[in-house]
């Protein structure tokens, strides 16, 4: 319901239009640009995210990211010479207010560009209005496979791994490294995951893919709780009461740490092993309650020392926010290395041109080479799975996992065709 | 089903159940007494919470007693502030305009506490006493949620002897009953609503207070508790608190049926509880029907 309290500049350009408008009465000529960027020295990109609620920190924290990536663009000079600013609203992970707010960012503060959404239902409704505008839309925390298949227009690109991507690499990992230790005999799994598209996206292909691993198992129980519930008691005993030996969670953010914390008075961690989306927050916030040798996985670990840019990177934001970046902090300060690749490459703001420059093309990014696939838009880019410590380690100051792997995305991916076949059938 | 899972499950729901009894007690209160559906009640669970962890925070696990009192009694003048300067100027109005006046307080105590707070979500560890299960046959079930359920009766106790034996009890189910009769009386009405919503507010900060170890605390949880609690003081009938009780048992156990039968549809089955109850007694279990005058 906060989602109707917008954030950030309004109408930065209004205001300069204005000027412009005095400056021109008075005789003198300014230059503006064909698309729709604001007064000469400045362009906009705009985001609508989840600021409020239980994943409030999730937007917040990748805004932090973003702001920080358009810093280091301005100091250097810019963009093709201007200035650029960011415009950001809170949509409460409400659809509507996602559409609602990137079209008044595109038609009122003239954003050329826009950032993707929190949540995946949001970011299907910000792809389609993006679309409609012709603005180039990139997606650096939603991963619905919708965006790159059925929901796909030319302005889309998503940086993180997808819905099936997700999953499927949990499950190479589960199938290669935690199954072979017991010996052929029937694993028990259980799942329990928020009652919208990612969640059940997630565990359906996580199953799915389990089973053309000729992985031996079972599943036990499914839950569906919905996204942002407060009470998990309930479906932990139905859980606990169909004594799996693995609960696969897709709960995450806020929600993850409540269901955590009401798991443990069950004695949960004694009786399974779960598999979590377990990140910065959580590791954060529960420190040692957490469930030590847990399964996670993660988009961004900021604990996996990366390109010297990368590691630069990860100093400067810790002394600036006291904090170490979150996936999502990460991949939004990708986000804009990415848009201003593709705009210096196209030489424009055009949108057209700077998504023709980017189809196909690998940009270097704090997060290493990232190929964004020409089919389907989507970057070629690992997802991490590992086991969670709750040891704080002394150079984070918080736990972090005890073991990271990287799998890549060539193991992962739908092929071109199974994207091309996604993508005409419109859901 | 095993019959000890069965019982894991029954003592579940009942967690569920005294959680939302204490905060529905006090949303009914105010519903039945004064006629308005507060939904700053939200808010007021959300302020326990944050208050708690705030406490905790400075002064350490120790502070975690005094913290279940302070943060309730805090949250009470926040409910006395509100009705002072906002509901009294509203009470003479319609009911639609009550109804914003209360979400317009809710819009501002969100952000006020997104501001206060922070959009960081918070933890709060119990105190070690009340940590750890307890084994109820060859299963574990958490001490703490077995203290939740202490305190909600212990709240329905106070409730039940408040309304039955004090002057201040009898004027509120005065209130819920026949409000004209009791202005007829004599009886400083003013007064009675605001004592009945600072009792509201303070139930609200109890409820959140007593959760707060169990949650990631952070600003969705205002939004998160309403939508139950009227659901809850819905079916038991404004102004019942026997009634807050019932419903409370009602949407815990409704919701462990579901979860165990059709666990893809366990969310809508509070509603189909309250759809069910409507039918049978349109005023709620215990409600009162409106007799038009």
């Amino acid at each position: 319901m906060t989602s109707l309290m917008r954030r950030g500049l309004l109408s930065a350009c209004s205001s300069l239009g204005l000027g412009a408008a005095v400056a021109v009465s008075l005789g003198v000529s300014l230059l503006v640009a064909a698309t729709g960027a604001c007064a000469a020295d400045t362009v906009t990109i705009g985001i609508s995210t989840t600021l409020s609620g239980s994943i409030a920190e999730l937007g917040r924290s990748s805004l932090q990211g973003i702001q920080m990536a358009i810093d280091r663009l301005n100091a250097n000079g810019g963009l093709l010479g201007k200035k650029v600013v960011l415009v950001s609203a809170d949509d409460g992970a409400f659809p509507a207010n996602g559409a609602n707010n990137v079209r008044h960012m595109i038609l009122v503060d003239k954003a050329v560009a826009l950032l993707g959404p929190a949540t995946s239902a949001v970011g299907t409704a910000v792809e389609t209005v993006a679309g409609q505008y012709r603005r180039p839309v990139f997606f650096h925390m939603a991963n619905d496979i919708q965006i790159t298949t059925s929901n796909l227009n030319p302005y889309a690109f998503e940086l993180v791994p997808n819905t099936v991507m997700e999953p499927r690499a949990i499950a190479y990992y589960f199938a290669e490294r935690v199954a072979p230790k017991w010996n052929g005999k029937k694993i028990r799994l259980a799942t329990i995951t928020p009652n919208y598209s990612y969640g059940r996206d997630t565990v359906d292909t996580f199953i799915k893919t389990l089973h053309e691993l000729k992985v031996n198992f079972e599943v036990v129980s499914q839950q569906y709780p919905q996204l942002g519930a407060t009470d998990y008691t309930t479906y932990i005993s139905a859980l606990l009461a169909s004594h799996p030996d693995y609960v696969f969670a897709a709960i995450f953010g806020g929600d993850l740490i409540t269901f955590t914390k009401q798991a443990q008075g069950f004695n949960f961690e004694k009786q399974v092993r779960l598999i979590g989306f377990y990140g910065r927050l959580a590791m954060k916030t529960l420190g040692t309650a957490l469930p030590d040798g847990a399964i996670a996985w993660n988009r961004a670990p900021f604990w996996v020392d990366g390109n010297a840019e990368f590691n630069e990177f990860r100093r400067a934001y810790h002394e600036k926010f006291n904090d170490w970046p979150s996936a999502w902090a990460i991949t939004g300060y990708s986000a804009i290395q990415i848009w201003a690749y593709g705009v210096k490459k196209a030489g424009t703001f055009d949108p057209d041109k700077v998504a023709q420059a980017l189809a196909g093309a690998t940009v270097p990014t704090i997060r290493g080479n990232i190929t964004l696939r020409a089919c389907d838009h989507q970057a070629e880019v690992p997802e991490y799975v590992g086991v969670v410590s709750n040891q704080i380690d002394p150079r984070y100051g918080q736990p972090i996992w005890a073991e990271t792997v990287a799998i890549p995305a060539s193991k992962t991916m739908l092929t071109c065709e199974e994207a091309r076949k996604l993508q005409s059938s419109h859901r | 089903m095993s019959l000890n899972s069965a019982l894991i499950e029954l003592l579940s729901a009942m967690t569920t159940a005294g959680g939302l009894f204490i905060i529905a007690a006090g949303l009914t209160l105010v519903f039945g007494a004064m006629r308005i559906a507060n939904i700053a009640h939200g808010s007021f669970y959300m302020y326990g919470a944050f208050l708690v962890s705030t406490l905790v925070s400075t002064f350490g696990s120790t502070a975690f007693w005094v913290s279940l009192v302070a943060a309730p009694l805090a949250v009470a003048a926040l409910g006395f502030a509100m009705e002072v300067l906002v509901l009294r100027r509203v009470y003479d109005k319609d009911h639609l305009t009550q109804l914003l006046a209360t979400y317009a307080m809710f819009l501002i105590f969100a952000d006020l506490a997104l501001r206060f707070w922070g959009a960081q979500s918070r933890a709060v560890a119990a105190p070690a006493i009340l940590s750890g299960s307890i084994q109820v046959g060859g299963a574990s079930f958490p001490v703490y949620n077995l203290f939740v359920v202490v305190v909600a009766a212990l709240v329905g106790l106070g409730l039940w002897a408040l309304l039955r034996f004090t002057l201040l009890g009898w004027r509120i189910v005065a209130a819920v009953e026949d409000p004209e009769m009791l202005a007829a009386k004599g009886t400083n009405v003013r007064m009675l609503y605001t004592v009945v919503f600072t009792l509201g507010a303070f139930l609200a900060g109890l409820g959140g207070a007593v959760i707060a170890p169990l949650q990631s605390i952070d600003t969705g949880l205002d939004a998160s508790i309403i939508v139950a609690a009227f659901i809850v003081v819905v079916i038991g009938g404004l102004g019942s608190v026997a009634g807050a009780a019932l419903g409370a048992l009602i949407v815990g156990l409704f919701e462990a049926l579901g979860i165990l039968w059709t666990p893809a549809w366990a969310p809508a089955f509070i509603y189909l509880a309250m759809i069910v109850v409507l039918q049978v007694r349109p005023s709620g279990i215990f409600g009162v029907a409106e007799t038009p005058w």
